[in-house]
């Protein structure tokens, strides 16, 4: 296949993306949906629970991605890029890289026998590099599709998995193919990535063992997480002490990341909820600024949180240093008193923020703050400066998954209006040109 | 071949997007649990009267789990409603002479390899000990029947 | 009909390439499933998914006759739909197939067991025969749809979605209560964070509404009844008279003098009895306040004339229902931070109808006074901590963040800050929450602007008072400051500003006829916030904007445009194609116990009818299916066994769980 017509392209599979896709394939318009890893899924599976529900993440996000393999409508194309868009006729031209997975996924069963017969272990992205899996695997265990993908950096090309899967579907020819898809729209659900803070000299630029990030302690908690349990990743100590530094990589102007990311208090107070059930002795305690617990729902969150014995402590932390048995020692400026105290934890959690994952393929204008400009928020919030793109869930800024589904939606009846108005406008150009 | 057929029969009711799904997740795991399981999606447990429980015991079915997670709706009066038909369930176990041990609900999402290993043990280790549910019935009727012989007598 | 005949059943085992073969062996299991009853043909294959094993299943439906077909194969998940396709593809319907999974629930977890992992394949293997066996051809259920939605409510929300719903080329009825379309919004001076003008942006949305084709739009109108169910709601409508026509507007509000308090300003204002809320409404066209209007008539050119009101009252047909009836300020109780008492206490909506009233060029005016320093304080009537905040007379707290006031109060003090530059700002605040995109500005903007934050605990709210006598302002505010370690401040004010939450509207009767449900806070709720977040649990009535929870214009946009996707994904169409799996009542066995009715969960799925047969009135369990979900609480409580959910019987369940138990002749070939 050298090229394919649809009426929109959403670039993305993550929450955002795949419901934009669900939503436009449901009105009946044909979609495809390009995600570059080799699962759709996005941030949102790598999750552990779900607030403030509290409902297993995977049991909400399954559900979507089964739904949108299986829909007539929706072409789906995993492990591929978006190369360059341009402009033609009334839509778009978009150029996408397959890449190698040097597997026939027509012929894979995700029977996994390969990813057991291979002897390379490389550490696994999907669990933040803490766990391990094979160079060549299933990516996850409710990946979509269900099929193998082979690292080609890791790869000793030793042959035994071509030697013992059942199917012949290991094919180390696979070269990287180029195929066009023309799209009447484009929505954009890039979603985003954690700030840097290797660049924050105060908080030990990533070097503290045991300062980890928050998707990390997402798979720790996470019922098919890397160990089952929590520990330390320094010495693998059971933690007793675990404190969460909020706004680390927000609101903070020496990292020039003056917004707020939203989603850092309500994911520190649910994992401190997680982590009062999974370490009942552990004493959980987060350093904040403010708690902004705005949503739906989350006010009563916060304070269910205080009632179990969660401690906030309202202070902002300058610096965290190791002692000799690299637990992290926690200097902060307690507002409420004026101290400056040290106080030493045995983990600590980064609640980083959120910055747009890169897309330098598709040329959009970017706000001051790095997400996709949406020049009219108060009239039409998902519209960006180039007719016929749309953009979606965390591209256009910072959102929790509930605000993120209806701004999918959203950027679809965007996208199926103008889908529509433009194909109207075409035929009346046409009868123009007729006449 | 007639060791596996001796053995109980554990029957699982799984939620297509609880225990069904749940017990998938523990299958891509490959993690070993007894053969005597035979899992049977369901929409949902709250369909089931306490007579379903009972019939599949005297049908051969020596333990049973229903297994569904609480999300699979925004309702929690399903769940409450299985709960309560459970319950009922139990009362005429015992009635029976059944060891209300033999049917249980839990709680299993689409990822919960743990719980349902756990579960699917427990269950195990349970009916090894306590037999099948035949026995336990045979044995209360003819209990009843004696002591029906005795008043006659 | 193939599936009408005696069930020919076709059994298919698939190795997948070693997967399920190297645990059980497949060959034995297709062997001992041969002799069982009504099984004509069983086949394994190395991939039954691949092309040629559908093919092979095509073929024997279409050559042998099968007409039931059951595969054994990897994870329904994965291939269900796959061999649903095959067996449509031949001919027959995709209701007889069962799939049964033997690979992750039975060959990779018992692989250290393969004589049992077989036993068990050859048990799920025959309980899939005993179903298949039970299969009956279902059709998706299909329900002719009205293309045509109801919108209730004109603010920003319903006019959004209605917009977008039309923009679909589905038509809108858009029911609006009060006379003029806009909402709330009309009621703000700017919007953050773009700085726009609140009622330009709105002018521009109803323009376009009023403009599109589709659109009918009904204001002074409110629903009266509603019947039906998803696709065909059935909706009765009152609309209130007018009473003025754009000819004798000008003549009637000329001879009009009755003044009454004008909501629209909260009070701040008298407006006449015949009246246009401001400059630009939509309607153009002046509407009497009947509520107030006593019956007297109007002097106009020496002729008496008396208005009447004669509601009219219509139907409307339509296929979907969009609720986005909006939300109300909190009205602070009187005397909670010395509201209603005192007057310099004012709500910040009415600071900014009382800012979009006052003239530039001049010092901040209130009560005739210039203010020279003012307070806001933040969570009024919301985060509110029972103990601390006395409850309303129904007894609920407000326990929820209304989201949008922190931006809001600092969105205020930019602008108090830029047109009085000379002005005192004090912010008692819990945290602030500027948490959107642009958002955080604002607060960084007061900060330049020397607005001075205090910080206090929600345990602990700030107090205000009257100033005593001879003071140099008239109101103190003292608060315990957690930002200066708790200290005690006493700060004299000329005026104080709450910053109210939002309330849900009292829409008790309109929730009540179209039967969806609130949460604890009292908004209405959705089905889940995440799979279904603009959906109620009622099929086709879907939420949008603030009816739902408090939003900000852009969060209630999204919600809205969300809202219209659902709605012609749903319609757009002409009918609603839904799964099967629904409850059934069998006639036969029905005798009206009612036990059905009781147990179901959700509302208007099955109903008693009665009707005669042979002279005596029978009653019967009669199920909607457009709002069954198929959960089965009707199942287990008909004790008649009358009612089952299609494709999963009960006695299909039954016959599988004998099939589990059975005493099976052994598979004297396997090694032990």
């Amino acid at each position: 296949m050298d090229k394919l017509r649809v009426e929109a392209l959403v670039i993305g599979g993550g929450i955002a993306g795949m419901q934009s896709a669900l939503d436009l394939a449901d009105q009946g318009f044909q979609v495809a949906l390009v995600e570059r890893e080799p699962s759709i899924g996005g941030r949102m599976i790598t999750l552990s629970k779900v607030f403030p529900t509290l409902d297993c993440c995977s049991c909400i996000t399954t559900p979507k991605m089964s739904a949108v393999a299986h829909h007539p409508n929706i072409r789906l194309f995993t492990y591929c890029e978006v190369q360059s868009v341009r402009e033609q006729g009334s839509g778009f031209a978009v150029s996408v890289v397959q890449k190698p997975r040097y597997v026939d996924v027509s012929k894979c069963t995700g029977c996994r026998d390969c990813e057991y017969e291979c002897p390379i272990t490389v550490p696994s992205p999907f669990d933040r590099n803490l766990g391990a899996y094979r160079a060549i695997r299933v990516p996850f265990s409710t990946a979509v599709p269900q099929k193998a993908v082979l690292d080609p950096e890791y790869c000793l090309w030793c042959g035994k998995c071509e030697q013992v899967c059942p199917v012949d579907a290991i094919d180390f020819s696979q070269q990287m193919e180029t195929f066009t898809v023309e799209a009447a729209s484009i929505v954009m659900a890039t979603g985003f990535e954690l700030t840097p803070v290797s660049t924050k000299k105060e908080y030990g630029e990533g070097r503290l063992r045991n300062v980890i990030d928050p998707l990390m302690m997402e798979r720790f908690l996470a019922p098919t997480g890397p160990y089952g349990r929590v520990l330390r990743p320094g010495d693998g100590k059971e933690p007793t002490s675990i404190a969460y530094v909020q706004c680390a990589g927000s609101r903070d102007e020496t990292l020039g990341i003056t917004y707020c990311s939203r989603v850092c208090c309500m994911y520190a107070i649910k994992q401190a909820m997680l982590l009062n059930g999974a370490l009942p002795l552990a004493d959980i305690t987060i350093y904040y600024m403010d708690i902004r617990t705005f949503g739906k729902g989350y006010e009563q969150f916060y304070q269910n949180a205080k009632a179990m014995g969660v401690e906030f402590v309202r202070g902002k932390v300058a610096l965290i240093k190791e002692d000799a048995d690299q637990n992290p020692v926690v200097k902060v400026e307690m507002t409420d008193t004026g101290e400056i105290v040290e106080r030493t934890h045995d983990l600590v959690v980064l609640s980083q923020g959120i910055i747009p994952a890169c897309r330098p393929t598709v040329s959009l204008p970017v706000g001051s703050d790095g997400f996709i400009s949406v020049p009219e928020p108060d009239c039409a919030p998902c519209v960006t400066e180039r007719p016929g793109i749309f953009v979606t869930g965390t591209a256009m800024g910072p959102m929790d998954i509930v605000d993120s589904i209806i701004s999918a939606s959203a950027a679809a009846a965007e996208a199926s209006a103008y889908i529509r108005e433009n194909r109207a406008a075409l035929e009346v150009r046409k009868e123009a040109a007729y006449a | 071949m007639s060791a596996p057929d001796q053995q109980p029969r554990i029957l699982i009711l799984g939620t297509l997007s609880g225990g069904y799904a749940g017990a998938d997740s523990t299958g891509q795991s490959h993690l070993d649990y007894p053969a005597n399981t035979y899992i049977l999606p369901v929409m949902s447990p709250v369909m089931f009267p306490p007579e379903f429980y009972l019939r599949s015991f005297e049908r051969g079915i020596d333990g049973i789990i229903v297994m569904y997670s609480g999300t699979d709706s925004p309702y929690k009066v399903e769940a409450d409603l299985t709960a309560r038909l459970i319950n009922r369930a139990y009362g005429m176990m015992k009635e029976r002479g059944l060891d209300i041990r033999r049917l249980r609900l839990a709680a299993i999402c689409t990822v919960c390899v743990k719980p349902f290993l756990k579960e699917v043990n427990q269950m195990n280790e349970l009916l090894k000990g306590i037999g099948v549910a035949r026995d336990e019935l045979a044995a209360h009727a003819s209990a009843a029947h004696l002591e029906k012989e005795a008043a006659h007598g | 009909m193939p599936e009408d005949r005696e069930p020919r059943i076709g059994v298919y085992i698939c190795h997948c390439g070693g997967n399920i073969s190297g645990t059980v062996q497949c060959e034995l299991v297709a062997k001992a499933l041969k002799g069982l009853p009504g099984v004509i043909i069983t086949r394994t294959d190395e991939s039954m998914c691949s092309d040629a094993g559908q093919s092979m299943i095509e073929q024997d439906i279409k050559e042998l006759g099968v007409n039931r077909v059951v595969v054994g194969a990897c994870a329904p998940m994965l291939h269900e739909q796959t061999f649903r396709g095959a067996v449509t593809r031949a001919g027959l319907n995709p209701f007889l197939y069962h799939h049964v999974g033997l690979r992750e629930q039975d060959s990779w977890v018992h692989e250290h067991n393969k004589s049992a992992a077989t036993d068990k394949a050859l048990r799920l293997m025959s309980a899939g025969v005993a179903k298949a066996r039970l299969l009956k051809p279902l059709e998706p259920i299909r329900l002719a749809a009205e293309k045509h939605a109801l919108v209730i409510g004109g603010g920003v929300a319903g006019l959004r979605a209605a917009l977008d719903i039309a923009r679909q080329g589905l038509r809108v009825s858009l029911v609006e209560k009060s006379p003029f379309l806009g909402g709330r919004m009309a009621q703000l001076g700017s919007v953050f964070p773009t700085e726009q003008d609140a009622r330009k942006l709105l002018q521009d949305l109803i323009g376009k509404v009023a403009a599109h084709p589709n659109i009918t739009i009904f204001t002074q109108a409110e629903l009266t009844g509603v019947s039906g169910y998803v696709g065909n709601f059935n909706i009765q409508v009152r609309q209130h008279s007018r009473g003025v026509t754009e000819e004798n507007a000008a003549a009637l509000m000329a001879a009009c003098s009755q003044l009454v308090p004008d909501p629209f300003n909260y009070g701040l204002t008298d407006r006449k009895l015949i009246y246009r809320p401001f400059e630009g409404c939509y309607p153009s066209t002046p509407a009497v306040d009947w509520e107030h209007y006593d019956g007297r008539p109007f002097d106009v050119g020496g002729w008496p004339i008396v208005l009447k009101d004669e509601p009219r009252e219509f139907e409307l047909n339509v296929g979907a229902v969009v609720v986005a009836t909006g939300f109300d300020p909190y009205t602070p109780s009187r005397g909670e931070y010395g509201f209603g008492e005192l007057p310099q206490v004012v709500t910040l909506p009415q600071l900014i109808r009382h800012l979009a009233l006052s003239k530039d060029g001049q010092g901040l005016q209130w009560n005739g006074r210039a203010v020279r320093d003012v307070a806001l304080i933040h969570c009024v009537g919301s985060r509110q901590v029972d103990g601390v905040h006395t409850p309303p007379p129904d007894g609920q707290l407000n326990n929820y963040c209304s989201r949008v006031c922190c931006t809001a109060s600092l969105h205020m003090t930019a602008e108090l800050h830029k047109r009085y530059p000379q002005l005192n700002i004090f912010d008692l605040h819990q945290d602030i929450r500027t948490y959107g995109r642009g958002h955080e500005e604002y607060y960084r903007q007061a900060l330049e602007d020397g607005v001075r934050f205090l910080r206090y605990d929600g345990a602990e709210c700030p107090v205000v008072c009257a100033a005593p006598k001879g003071d140099t302002h008239p109101v103190l505010v003292k608060v315990k400051d957690l930002l200066t370690y708790g200290e005690e401040l006493e700060i004299p004010v000329d005026l104080v500003v709450l910053a109210v939450g939002m309330m849900p509207r009292d829409i008790q009767g309109l929730v009540k006829m179209l039967k969806i449900s609130r949460g604890t806070d009292r908004f209405l709720l959705e089905v889940h916030p995440k799979l279904r977040p603009v959906e109620t649990a009622v099929n086709g009535i879907v939420l949008a904007g603030t009816a739902q929870g408090p939003m900000n214009i852009q969060e209630s946009l999204s919600a809205a445009s969300a809202a219209a996707a659902k709605v012609a994904s749903l319609l757009g169409r002409g009918r609603v194609e839904l799964p099967p799996f629904v409850a059934a009542v069998d006639e036969h066995k029905c005798n009206g116990t009612g036990a059905c009715v009781e147990a179901c969960i959700y509302e208007g799925a099955i109903a008693l009818q009665t009707s005669e047969e042979n002279g005596r009135q029978i009653k019967r369990a009669l199920i909607t299916p457009a709002n069954c979900v198929g959960c089965g609480a009707c199942v287990s409580a008909c004790p008649n066994q009358a009612i089952n959910v299609q494709g999963w019987t009960l006695a299909q369940y039954q016959a599988m769980v004998e099939a589990i138990g059975a005493e099976m002749p052994a598979l004297a070939e396997v090694p032990a």
